[in-house]
């Protein structure tokens, strides 16, 4: 009695061991060389937009960075001329500087954004050596040019822009 | 003192002079109405109707002229069928004013949403977004929805560049005239206008250079959006981002109190660095205001690519070397400091100059500082408060462009009632708010002083007054001049001496040499020869590049020992270079030449491989072998007080004492006072009179005057000139324009000389090319030369003006 | 040529009539001279004005901006002013505008390519009552025209063009 029952139920125990092995798709993703999906709200890295012209959406109003609430982000604006344009208004970002390990991917950045120019990515992988490595510019955070559209600073013909900020629409989710 | 009216705001009881508007009633109960268009310092005009509340007033039962009383024997209240502005309604006795009942809550909402009707949605971007009253009062009293369509809204102009400083952009404009009124009315420079009616309304500005007054940058604290802003900060930070760092303004005597904006700023390699100068808040020396060269120009000398820096093995070898000169020369050192040093250098700098038995001169275009520190204002003598009976002089200064604030004050004064008179030889802007103009002949300054008691009706004035002030300052005048017309105007003063609201006042050139002067330090009568075969160490000044004599005197010297915060032409031509802070990066006092110390705070790190010159002092000292504090600017204040007799009972705790003023400005209400800020860290302690005898003031006098076809210049100042601390600031680069000279058209006729043509100025040994510009104001036979333009002048002397020849 | 060059009787005649403590009252007829021969005010014009008056350019200038019977720029022969402010625009004075411009040819603000008419949009002129309505301006006579239509005004500006209608 004493040795069965303890044997009776490591069997039983076993058993669903055994059935799951046969039944069940093993769940471990082999990562790196296989990479799960990520959910479509995920918040990962964030990246700053550009219109199909090529232009970029940041205006520079540093709403991000006093809607941050761990101060991860750093901004500077200059003024836009039409000789050398990077935004479509009277202002962008001469300087943006995300420090990823100071982030806590909540997102209030994307959401005080007026004109939609930060968004949270779904990259997660995020790796450094070096506390500096971890401060991304805006080089790093803007995506390339759409096809079509033309890199910045952009010539721009006078009084095409004359507006401070772009016009701005409610977002729509 | 005014009458006191009893009245009751939202069931608080209010007791306040006669005469004040409901409004600044509520302010001083604490509860805030809503403005956009009241200014506490101008005139009401009921323009913006933002201030709506309900008021009611004791009824008058008509039969009997007794008030009327409510059945429980209470005063019957009438109040008006409709909202009433709390602006532009004086109080009165019994008074009941309701801000927040639903009928007033309602009226201003509904007005927010009529400005908004017509206001674009810039506030992430614009420069007032965070510290904008339009914003925070739609936050706190109006509608997050609107009735009307976002994309009817009035399209206007949004680039207009009122000049090269001030920006405005006509879709924010509400229409209140804070600035028009501002200049017109506080400023006296009504160059700002309303253009069109209607929606149409326009601010415009039909002068040349746009927007042509010193006191420009003003208007853009006080605008309740952000129609006005300057180029200097455009996009220059987010008012959240800045840190507030309290300080003075170092570009003249009058010493505004300054807010200094900080942030760390890539563009500087990370550093704190500063963004824009506010003026804080001081009732007694600047009230609200700052004028455009300490907005514009202020600071941003501190931060010239000429700034000098050692790294700290260099440092010390230049220290070694200095002292080692120093202990070489002994007595043979002479000393030459600036105006722009600190209290607290001037004393170490004089302790050392003790301990070697060298001379120390204060390096200065004007005297007469023994009778400022004698005959000076007393204390508690503040210019907001001369007003009838009280008589104001101004001699040989043109305020508008060497103190613009006192301008400012002055200016007020006058319209208060004071009698302002002011005597120059030449037309000044002071002239049209004066009770009398006296206009002399260059030469006559003290002459005409002397003859001002004479007079019948400014004599009057003069005697009868129940305060005299008397600024004298330095146009057309030298070193031998200045002081006998310190002198004549001090005895002017015998018998107020001390009293508060009375006393002598000199325009110096600098933010400290009345500080100087009150420590002991006076210009050289001959500086030239006290310089030849002497270890000169010079700190703080830019003989060499003043006057080209001066510089010879300089390269016959033994040895040259230079001390600055940026490299000049004597730091070039120096043995050994002390590169100093500058005060934004340290602390330290200033004494204002009405004589109160006032402390400036550090606001940026210090510049790698600066000291403060203080500290630079106390390290010579120790390898001199003297003892001097140099570990900090309070403990050097401390010794001050106990040795200095001025000084006495000054310390820095006492210099950070801050008292209510009215208005109440810079607190959360911004729509009320502006943008400016509030002072929390200190208004100054006046010194006291020096005890010492007072100098003679008789006996002195003759000037030089020309003679019959003789010409002789005379140094006159401009505000925006090639200065070592002005040059640096390149957005008013283009309001400094080039080297010009005053002549009457008569005396250009005589040498065929044309208005606005180019001449050849011989003097001093220089030949320099200059503008002429004729001015009818001055006598003939003068020609005024303006300081700070690469002509060296620093006492009337002849001159031999020529056509230049046409290229 | 200055004002005081050109007319020195109307100058000193219209500084008579103003005590010389108050002489800034006489900036209205000044600008009346000044706008006398070319149908408008020259900034040199204002200039002179307020160096005579004791007064800033920009206040000058700011009277008139103010009043629609004072101009800065060169116009035709006869200036169409239109009241499109709030009460006239609810009775149709934008619409009328518009209208009128295609009839014309021409932008608000510009003038016909004959040089007759400058069509102007202009603040309140006290007849909102009789909107759509503007007033016509040949030098300093003006004429109200209230409650009109866009066949009308072409009519007025046919009879203008033939030089058979006088401005009182």
């Amino acid at each position: 009695m004493r040795l069965v029952e303890p044997f009776l139920e490591l069997m039983t125990g076993m058993m669903t061991t055994l059935k799951m092995l046969v039944t069940e798709k093993p769940v471990t993703v082999q990562y790196p060389e296989e990479k799960k999906a990520v959910k479509p709200r995920y918040r990962g890295r964030h990246y700053l937009t550009r219109y199909e012209n090529g232009l970029e959406k940041c205006i520079g109003c540093a709403l991000c960075a006093a809607a941050c609430p761990a101060d991860a982000i750093f901004v500077e604006a200059s003024e836009n001329t039409d000789e050398k344009r990077f935004s479509p208004g009277d202002r962008y970002a001469s300087t943006y500087e995300i420090n990823m390990l100071r982030c806590i991917y909540c997102g209030f950045c994307e959401d005080a954004c007026p004109t939609e120019a930060i968004v949270l990515g779904d990259n997660y992988e995020l790796s450094f050596t070096d506390r500096r490595q971890a401060v991304y510019t805006k080089e790093m955070l803007i995506l390339p040019v759409p096809q079509g559209g033309a890199p910045t600073p952009q010539v721009t013909e006078p009084g095409k822009f004359t507006r401070s900020v772009p016009e701005m629409k409610d977002p729509v989710d | 003192m005014a009458k006191l009216i009893n009245l009751t705001i939202n069931g608080v009881a209010v007791t306040v002079p006669d005469g004040t508007l409901v409004v600044d009633a509520a302010k001083k109960a604490g509860i805030d109405i809503p403005v956009f268009c009241y200014h506490p310092k101008m005139e009401p005009v009921g323009m913006c109707r933002q201030c709506l509340v309900e008021i009611g007033r004791p009824a008058i039962d008509r039969a009997t002229g007794q008030p009327a009383l409510n059945d429980d024997g209470t005063p019957k209240l009438q109040f008006m069928p409709k909202l009433e502005t709390a602006c532009t309604n004086p109080v009165s006795e019994g008074m009941v004013v309701l801000t927040a009942t639903e009928k007033a809550k309602a009226g201003q909402k509904e007005l927010l949403e009529l400005l908004l009707t017509s206001h674009p949605l810039d506030c992430p971007i614009c420069d007032k977004g965070g510290e904008c009253p339009l914003q925070n009062l739609t936050v706190e009293y109006g509608s997050s929805q609107s009735r009307f369509i976002f994309d009817e809204k009035q399209r206007a102009d949004k680039h207009v560049h009122l000049g090269e400083l001030i920006n405005l952009d006509r879709e924010r404009c509400i229409q209140c005239a804070r600035c028009i009124r501002f200049q017109r009315d506080v400023a006296g420079d009504p160059v700002l206008g309303f253009y069109q009616r209607g929606r149409l309304t326009d601010i415009v500005t039909y002068s040349d250079p746009g927007f042509d007054s010193v006191f420009s940058g003003n208007t853009t604290d006080i605008c309740p959006v952000g129609a006005l802003t300057t180029a200097d900060f455009r996009f220059g930070a987010r008012s959240w981002e800045l840190k507030q760092s309290a300080s003075l303004c170092a570009q003249c005597p009058v010493g505004c109190n300054v807010t200094f904006n900080t942030r760390r700023e890539a563009k500087s390699g990370g550093v704190m660095a500063i963004k824009r100068v506010m003026p804080r808040q001081n009732e007694q020396v600047n009230e609200t205001w700052i004028c455009d060269k300490g907005r514009f120009a202020g600071y941003h000398y501190t931060e010239a690519e000429s700034r000098l820096g050692l790294d700290a093995a260099s440092m010390e070898s230049a220290l070694s070397q200095a002292a080692d000169k120093l202990a070489a020369a002994k007595s043979d050192a002479v000393f030459l400091a600036g105006g722009r040093l600190s209290n607290e250098d001037f004393y170490n700098l004089k302790q050392l100059a003790a301990k070697l038995g060298a001379k120390a001169y204060l390096y200065s275009p004007m005297a007469g500082g023994e009778y400022t520190t004698a005959y000076g204002l007393g204390a508690g003598s503040n210019l907001g408060d001369l007003g009838k009976d009280d008589t104001v002089l101004v001699v040989a200064s043109d305020l508008y462009n060497e103190a613009p604030v006192w301008h400012l004050r002055l200016k007020a004064a006058a319209k208060r009632g004071a009698t302002l008179i002011v005597a120059a030889g030449r037309a000044t802007k002071l002239d049209e708010f004066a009770s009398f103009v006296v206009r002399y002949a260059y030469g006559d300054e003290v002459e005409t002083v002397k003859g001002l008691a004479g007079k019948e009706k400014i004599g009057d004035a003069i005697k009868n007054a129940a305060n005299l002030v008397v600024f004298y300052g330095s146009d057309g005048l030298g070193l031998a001049g200045t002081s006998a017309l310190a002198a004549a105007c001090a005895d002017l003063l015998n018998g107020k001496t001390g009293k508060v609201n009375n006393g002598l006042v000199g325009v110096w050139n600098a933010p400290n040499t009345q500080g100087a002067y009150e420590l002991g330090l006076a210009p050289a009568a001959d500086l030239k020869s006290e310089l030849k075969g002497k270890t000169v160490y010079v700190i703080a000044a830019d003989p060499a590049g003043d006057d080209p004599a001066l510089a010879d005197a300089l390269k016959s010297a033994k040895a040259v020992i230079a001390q600055d915060i940026l490299a000049t032409a004597t730091t070039q031509m120096a043995a050994v270079v002390l590169p100093a802070a500058a005060y934004t990066e340290r602390e330290g006092t200033y004494t204002t030449a009405e004589r109160r110390v006032q402390r400036f705070y550090l606001a940026v790190p210090a510049k790698a491989g600066t000291r403060a010159d203080f500290a630079i002092f106390a390290e010579l000292g120790k390898k001199l072998g003297v003892e001097l504090e140099g570990r900090s600017a309070l403990l050097v204040m401390n010794k001050i007080a106990a040795e200095e007799k001025a000084f006495a009972g000054i310390s820095y705790a006492r210099l950070a004492e801050v008292t209510a003023q009215w208005p109440i400005v810079g607190r959360g209400d911004l729509y009320y006072g502006g943008t400016g800020y509030e002072n929390k860290l200190g208004l100054g302690v006046h010194l006291a009179l020096a005890l010492t005898p007072a100098p003679s003031t008789s006996g002195r006098g003759g000037q030089m005057r020309p003679k019959e076809n003789e010409l002789v210049a005379v140094p006159v100042s401009k505000i925006y000139d090639l200065g070592v601390t002005m040059a640096p600031a390149k957005l008013l680069g283009q309001r400094i324009g080039a080297a010009a000279v005053g002549l009457n058209p008569v005396t250009a006729a005589k040498l065929n000389v044309e208005n606005g043509g180019k001449v050849q100025v011989q003097v001093n040994g220089v030949t320099a090319e200059a503008i002429a510009r004729f001015d009818e104001s001055i006598s003939t036979g003068v020609v005024l030369i303006y300081r700070s333009f690469g002509i060296p002048i620093s006492e009337p002397t002849s001159v031999k003006i020529v056509v230049a020849e046409k290229a | 040529m200055s004002l005081v060059e050109k007319y020195p009787e109307e100058v000193k005649a219209i500084f008579a009539k103003y005590p010389a403590d108050k002489k800034r009252s006489a900036v209205m007829p000044l600008l009346y001279l000044a706008q006398r021969e070319e149908g408008y005010v020259k900034k040199e014009s204002m200039q002179e004005i307020a160096a005579m008056l004791d007064l800033d350019t920009t206040e000058v200038a700011s009277i008139v901006g103010f009043y629609t019977l004072y101009h800065d720029e060169k116009a035709g022969k006869y200036r169409m002013q239109v009241c499109n402010d709030l009460p006239c625009a609810l009775r149709g004075a934008d619409k009328f505008l518009e209208s009128l411009c295609g009839n014309l040819g021409i932008k608000v603000g510009e003038t016909t390519p004959d040089g007759l008419v400058t069509l102007e949009a202009v603040m309140c002129l006290a007849a909102c009552d009789k909107a759509p309505m503007f007033q016509l301006q040949d030098g300093d006579k003006v004429e109200y025209y209230e409650n009109m239509t866009v066949d009308r005004t072409m009519e007025l500006v046919e009879a203008l063009k033939k030089g058979g209608k006088e401005i009182k």
